[in-house]
């Protein structure tokens, strides 16, 4: 059998992603609690206002958050015990199929993670959250245009 | 894990869909192979839905009023690519009313909203991957992308399987309907076939007599290759 193909969310993904009443709730792992947050922004660096992001936590853990006004997004999450990164899934408006990247850590050994091989040095910097506040850190992303954020494909075999 | 199929999803920059343009990555994707981690995730179960999420035909459990626009029901399996359903699949779907308005802030489109219709549901899949929502027929509507572009009648889905991996979100179009070779969204696609694929076909066979017309919408999502003992 084939795939199903993707379609973009479209503009209004939150009446069904983040209904007003019973929004999925989030799971995860236990660990040092912390605050993703960070701002998306497209080719011409105006704010994307209607993005979806899920961080999908190494750990089994997950959680969405919609971006405001300003492109803002933010996210509780823990720390993973496994891995220097957590993973993040961006849909919107105008994404046809959603976006794959990742937060690494500042302070965890992220060099080190085999997936920074596969990443031209100029770009590695795009997927490292700088540390805003304790127990906070902050990932600006850029879908396209100058510092474009790196995006993955999980190719598989 | 079986790759992503780019013979079926849309490229990320499709000029004819205006929004693609600005919102496109330019500089290709990074090939990874996914990692265990990457092959999980999150447990969604019966505490997180309420039975009644999968009918949209009523603005809540204890309302006998209805939504207004022809009854449907929308029905299918999601399964993966060797053909095995996924149980407890987490479908969260959300569409247009019968007069193709959104119940959202910032749709202004001159249609009324229905006061009995919020558009919004959710569905766990069962063991062998079938899954049902009652709902109503959503309208045609016209959408910001050059000098006249519509959308055909659709309905938004967002998927979960078992693995990250797996994340699916699509649109789901109707059986006939002629909008469908009109739509610039639609023709991101990359060919028939993956239109096709989006297309429910009526199934009168799961008609509910006198109530409700039935349509089959088949969920497929990347998986693990059939191995040498199944095939």
């Amino acid at each position: 059998m084939t795939q199903t193909p993707s379609q973009t969310a479209g503009p209004f993904l939150h009446i069904g992603m983040m209904p007003e009443t019973a929004p999925l709730a989030p799971s995860l792992p236990p660990g040092e609690q912390v605050t993703l947050h960070g701002t998306i922004l497209d080719a011409e660096a105006a704010p994307v206002t209607d993005a979806l992001i899920e961080m999908w936590h190494p750990q089994a853990g997950w959680a969405r958050s919609a971006t405001d006004g300003q492109g803002a997004w933010h996210l509780t999450a823990t720390r993973p015990a496994t891995a220097p990164f957590v993973n993040l899934w961006i849909i919107a408006r105008g994404i046809n199929t959603p976006l794959q990247t990742r937060l690494y850590f500042p302070d965890a050994d992220w060099q080190a993670d085999p997936a920074m091989a596969r990443i031209p040095e100029a770009r590695r910097a795009t997927l490292v959250a700088s540390k805003a506040a304790a127990g906070a850190y902050r990932l600006d992303m850029r879908l396209a245009g100058e510092a474009e954020t790196v995006f993955f494909d999980l190719r598989g075999e | 894990m079986t790759p992503l199929d780019w013979t079926r999803h849309p490229p990320a920059l499709t000029p004819g869909y205006f929004s693609s343009v600005i919102r496109s990555p330019r500089k290709g994707l990074i090939p990874l192979d996914p990692t265990e981690a990457d092959l999980t995730g999150p447990v969604f179960g019966a505490q997180d839905i309420h039975h009644a999420d999968s009918d949209l035909t009523r603005p809540g459990i204890s309302s006998d009023a209805l939504a207004i626009g022809p009854r449907i029901l929308v029905h299918g399996r999601v399964l993966d690519e060797a053909g095995r359903g996924v149980p407890d699949a987490l479908l969260e779907i959300w569409q247009a009313n019968a007069g193709g308005r959104y119940r959202h802030a910032r749709d202004g489109y001159l249609a009324p909203l229905d006061p009995n219709f919020s558009g919004c549901g959710r569905v766990l899949t069962a063991e062998d991957g079938s899954y049902r929502v009652d709902t109503i027929m959503p309208g045609a509507y016209p959408f910001p992308n050059g000098p006249n572009a519509w959308r055909p009648a659709h309905i938004h889905f967002s998927v979960f399987g078992w693995a990250f991996a797996q994340r699916l979100v699509t649109q789901m179009y109707f059986e006939g309907d002629p909008m469908i070779r009109h739509c610039p969204i639609v023709a991101t696609l990359p060919s028939p076939e993956a239109v096709d694929a989006l297309v429910a076909r009526y199934d009168p066979e799961h008609d509910r007599p006198m109530d409700a017309r039935a349509f089959r919408f088949d969920i497929v999502l990347r998986g693990r290759r059939a191995t040498p003992m199944e095939a």
